[in-house]
């Protein structure tokens, strides 16, 4: 890798500002708000500075850490994971220089004082705009905040959008991360545009026509995406009309918006206006689909949602619309249509099986398989480049090429439509994906066949035959096609197009296996030494790869390959402008090096340009109301909390003449003691903890078998969300715990607590059946209650709610202890955590037949993913599980089939 | 009526007449009888009825109604009806009398909740708390789709569509990724889910 490059203008002004005033700066997406980040972070990295950066993931870590050692930094950040033993994190710390911390543990250790407060020298918060949420990290902002009033607090995100919800929300951020400053850097800052322009990259932008089929397509989708926005208005007249706006339905956060207004009445919200939100997810998938894949993986997505409609009877009541109609068949005739019965008879002919009668309807369909515009228009811009390449002397020889796509599987489909051209890559799809009418996809394939042994003769009139319906753009597929044999006779591609046609008439006679054998037609990927491992390898000289814009493990894999790859040529095949804004910095930041020419491919008139001028318009939008927000902002001289005097730092929320009266009720005894509550170490996922603290009671974090809080030596609670709750009355969990709590508890407690954004009711109102069910939450609570007399059981509308319920319930009792508590132990129904196992597929087992807590572990010492578990036979499970009766058990879940399992079902009713 | 009496019928207090939640006691029997708690449900369990907003204007009632009480009924409910609009402050009160007074507090939203509580108490009675444990005999599906679910992106429509087109769990977890994403509806993102799911080798996850 390259030494780190300098700061652009812009980057160090910004930098300077933040580095002499504590501040919170919001950049614009892809503005490089990780190279700021990345400028302080060398800055600290020494031992005698001591620098706590809160709310990044692993693998941006990681990422940051390669950069700093390719930049010689040799006191590299190190990270703060359960794998540091307790006793030893103290000294963890005070070797100094930069520390990611899981904000769970740094909770943790300061309130244990594992951390040396005093000695740290600030705090960087990355994604800031989150801090409002999370509060974990404005609990540690906090804690830090009292023990420590000389350290700064620098908050750095480039989601200005972020900021466009609720009522001021920036204010509330800045007030959670103790800072005074806002620093603003949208695109359009005259600083950052002016430079920018100097530097600006070559931008070819290719708008290209969708289809007649695509375009209607589109006008349907629309049409009844409308019918279901005014429905829903309909039915919820309290919507905010601009917020469900066609525009904003079509805009990538359209999921979050209408969930952060219907989630706080989900509850009351009738089956219609639910169906509604549903059929809105749907319709945006196919909305995305229709542009970003092929003709037969969006009518395999529609066909699909048509057979599940059937199958669960759910009201989608737009399949039912003229629109909706019109959907479907254009998708279908991008695909296919009906041939005459000649062409049928035939088929038939030639097919050695007989069918039953529905598949000879579906014999008779003839393939039609249209290609993508873009697809064209790509390899137009590839050969285009391709020729510069050849005359690259006064360059220095050919430059390589980048394409960037959406995500994975738009890369793989734009590498296979590359190297074995449309009608092959579509004539597999096809038949892998409707794999049942195999046939058709033969006739296709016979027919092609036979149009290229004639194809000497007449070259054209096979093709441009089988694809004369598409008035608009047969013309030019007829050009292309010819284009296809130049570029790929050029870079040497023959020899794959033979053996392909190889592979084509081996299919014809294996006709039963076809999956397998057309999977080889696609030559291997090669390998390149890239720091990435989503890219599409498509010819190694010059280098030509893709690369998904999404969906990689590593956020920074794009930007890695970008600065490795050096490319002279970037194709974006999908737009997004956080790494259009990347290209931008990437050219400005190495004057004089490759990058020529950026090709920018758009459906022009579509819902994917829309989307793209939605998101910017969407951020310059933000920009302008942060802007005015901070033109009118007030901020108060104690904000930063550098003396006694901000009042979020006290810990005591009683008014003070209620404090006095219960001070003096507490009697003698109560005096000068300091209230301590036990908490459960998990419980730190909760903000209850913070609240709980914040009242001036100290919190003591331990791991607990039983209970999740200790409030007093007889008072143990267990926490439970709403969805928690019904969860775990379901599932036993809950019975279990009540168990033990009883048994080691003088006064357990049900906690059931609310969402304060939700409604504050256990049942949706209306929702009540005539008859008692024992599915129902309040039958199961009844049932509870009835079992265990003793316990008591807790309602509370929020967190905070609770956290004053405790402080109450403590008063004029003794302070529980932690070794007792700790000593409590459970029939180890609970595992203990580990940062070795990932929760996810540990979730996963426990939820199968045959899986406990018990065995949970050996099973995943033994196996190494689910895909080697269902591999194993019912012996070796036994061995593993040390259980004949579990093993057998897991053994029939994993090979069960679903028809078996259907079967069953019937039979029983 | 003293506790310990056995009824088939829900005892109620002649204090209750006219509470509209008498009308929505549908499932199981009830007659008035002479009792000390508003409701007797069972040989050793009880309810008192209380509304937040009769609570408001009485605060003193729902006292002297539990000094009344004792400690009589092994189990003794306390049944609050929450028809006021900011409930917050009584609850945190209320919730404090039943720890003190040992009393178990539900919470009902209308009368006809009220009534449900009432009902179940009545009928689940002698019920055993199976319906709580763990059960070990689930149906299939209920039990794959638990399963699958639990990988995030996954929801219940995706469970079906999974399991259709892949036949089984032992077919789906060694499907690849291009075979993932045929399935209709499963996103780049959901199969990139899948396949952390299925694992890296040599790790979970």
């Amino acid at each position: 890798g390259a030494a780190m490059a300098a700061l652009l203008e812009h980057e160090s002004q910004i930098f300077l500002e933040l580095f002499h005033r504590d501040g919170l700066a919001v950049c614009a997406r892809g503005l490089g708000i990780d190279r700021l980040l990345l400028r302080f972070l060398r800055l600290y990295c020494e031992p005698a500075s001591l620098v706590l950066v809160l709310n990044t993931s692993p693998a941006e870590e990681e990422y940051f850490i390669d950069q700093l050692r390719s930049d010689g930094v040799v006191h590299l950040p190190r990270r703060v994971t359960n794998e540091i033993a307790n006793n030893t994190r103290y000294e963890f710390y005070t070797q100094g220089g930069v520390i990611f911390a899981t904000s769970r543990i740094l909770v943790v250790d300061f309130l244990t004082d594992r951390i040396p407060a005093n000695l740290i020298t600030g705090i960087l918060v990355y994604k800031a705009h989150r801090i409002i949420e999370s509060c974990q990290e404005a609990f540690i902002l906090r804690l830090y905040r009292q023990k420590n009033k000389q350290g700064f607090i620098k908050a750095f995100t480039d989601n200005a959008v972020a900021f466009n919800t609720g009522f001021c929300h920036v204010e509330r951020v800045m007030k959670n991360l103790f800072v005074g400053k806002l620093y603003l850097w949208p695109r359009f800052h005259i600083a950052v545009h002016s430079f920018l322009e100097k530097h600006k990259p070559e931008v070819i932008e290719i708008h290209v026509a969708m289809t007649p089929a695509m375009l209607a397509i589109q006008t349907a989708i629309l049409d009844i995406l409308n019918a279901c926005l005014r429905e829903l208005k309909r039915y919820n007249p309290a919507l905010e009309v601009e917020d469900l706006s066609l525009e904003n339905a079509i805009a990538k956060p359209f999921d979050k918006t209408i969930r952060h207004y219907l989630d706080p009445l989900w509850h009351q919200l009738g089956a219609k206006t639910k169906s509604l939100v549903q059929d809105l997810k749907i319709l945006r998938t196919l909305l995305l689909y229709l542009t970003q894949y092929d003709c037969v993986t969006f009518l395999n997505l529609l066909e699909s949602l048509k057979a599940s409609e059937k199958a669960f009877g759910e009201n989608s009541g737009w399949l039912f619309l003229d629109s909706s109609t019109s959907m479907f068949v254009n998708a279908r005739a991008r695909v296919y249509r009906i041939a005459d019965e000649k062409l049928n008879q035939k088929g038939k002919g030639s097919g050695s099986e007989k069918r039953d009668g529905k598949k000879e309807k579906e014999l008779k369909r003839e393939l039609v398989l249209e290609s993508n515009p873009k697809w064209e228009a790509l390899r137009e811009v590839l050969k285009e480049i391709e020729n510069e390449n050849k005359n690259s002397d006064n360059l220095g020889g050919p430059g390589q090429v980048l394409i960037c796509a959406s995500d994975d599987r738009a890369c793989a489909q734009l590498r296979e439509y590359i190297i074995a051209g449309a009608e092959a890559f579509l004539t597999r799809l096809y038949n892998k994906t409707f794999g049942k009418d195999e046939k058709a996809g033969e006739e296709w394939i016979k027919d092609r066949k036979a149009i290229k042994s004639r194809g000497n003769a007449k070259p054209d009139t096979g093709p441009q035959a089988k694809k004369a319906k598409l008035t608009a753009s047969s013309k030019q597929n007829k050009h292309k096609k010819q284009q296809d044999r130049t570029i790929i006779q050029m870079i040497g591609k023959t020899e794959e197009e033979k053996r392909e046609e190889v592979e084509v008439e081996d299919n014809e006679e294996l006709s039963g296996s076809q999956e397998g054998n057309t999977e080889e037609t696609i030559p291997e990927d090669f390998d390149v030494n890239l720091p990435s491992d989503c890219y599409y390898g498509i010819f190694k000289d010059p280098l030509t790869i893709i690369h998904p814009l999404q969906g990689c493990g590593d956020p920074y894999a794009l930007t890695r390959v970008l600065h490795e790859v050096e490319p002279r040529y970037v194709v974006l095949y999908d737009a997004e402008l956080t790494f259009v804004r990347q290209l931008e910095i990437y050219k400005a930041s190495r004057p004089g090096k490759p990058l020529r020419q950026v090709y920018f491919l758009i459906y022009g008139g579509s819902t994917e340009e829309q989307r793209y001028l939605t998101a910017l318009r969407k951020e310059k939008e933000a920009f302008e109301k942060l802007i005015r927000e901070k033109a009118s902002m007030v901020v108060p001289e104690e904000r930063e909390g550098r003396d006694e005097t901000n009042l979020d730092l006290l810990r005591d929320a009683r008014p003070a003449s209620v404090s006095a009266d219960t001070r003096k009720a507490g009697g003698q005894e109560q005096k000068g003691v300091q209230q301590t509550v036990i908490v459960d170490m998990r419980e730190f996922r909760s903000e209850l903890p913070s609240l709980i603290h914040r009242r001036g009671i100290d919190i003591e974090p331990v791991t607990l078998e039983v209970g999740d809080y200790i409030l007093t030596p007889d008072i143990c609670v267990e926490r439970k969300s709403i969805s928690d709750l019904i969860g775990s009355l379901n599932n036993g969990r809950l019975y279990t715990q009540c168990v033990s709590m009883c048994r080691y508890y003088k006064r357990p407690v049900l906690l059931i607590e609310f969402d304060p954004h939700k409604s504050f009711s256990l049942i949706p109102r209306g929702s009540l059946q005539p008859e008692i069910s024992s599915n129902d939450v309040t039958s199961k609570l009844t049932l509870l209650t009835l079992h265990f007399p003793k316990l008591r059981i807790l309602w509370c509308p929020s967190p905070h709610a609770t956290a004053e319920l405790f402080e109450e319930l403590k008063q004029n009792h003794p302070q529980p202890n932690a070794e007792t508590a700790m000593a409590v132990t459970a029939d180890s129904e609970i595992l203990p955590e580990s940062d070795k196992y990932n929760p996810g597929p540990q979730d996963f087992l426990l939820k199968m037949p045959g899986v406990n807590t018990k065995n949970c572990r050996a099973l995943m010492t033994h196996v190494k993913s689910i895909a080697e578990l269902v591999t194993l036979s019912k012996d070796e499970l036994s061995k593993i599980l040390g259980n004949a009766a579990n093993a057998t058990q897991l053994f029939d879940f994993i090979h069960l089939t679903y028809a078996e399992a259907l079967a069953k079902v019937k039979s029983k009713k | 009526l003293k506790p310990g009496t056995k009824s088939s019928s829900i005892i109620v207090s002649p204090r209750q007449r006219g509470n509209p939640v008498l009308k929505f006691i549908r499932n199981v029997p009830w007659e008035f009888g002479d009792v000390v708690p508003d409701y007797v449900l069972g040989q050793s369990s009880c309810a008192l009825f209380l509304s937040l907003r009769y609570h408001h204007l009485n605060p003193g009632y729902i006292h002297e109604r539990l000094r009344a009480l004792g400690r009589s009924f092994g189990l003794q409910v306390l049944l609050l009806q929450v028809d006021v609009r900011d409930p917050q402050q009584s609850l945190k009160d209320l919730a404090q009398v039943c720890l003190l007074t040992d009393c178990t507090l539900l919470l009902a939203w209308s009368a006809e909740e009220a009534a449900r509580y009432l009902e179940t108490f009545k009928c689940y009675e002698q019920k055993p708390p199976d319906l709580l444990k763990e059960r070990v005999e689930h149906d299939f599906l209920s039990r794959v789709t638990d399963c699958l679910t639990s990988v995030k992106s996954v929801n219940k429509t995706d469970t079906l569509s999974l399991l259709g087109t892949f036949g089984s769990l032992a077919a789906l977890a060694g499907a690849s990724r291009e075979d993932l994403s045929l399935c209709p509806g499963v996103g780049p993102q959901k199969v990139s889910d899948k396949v952390t799911l299925g694992g890296t080798p040599g790790t979970w996850g």
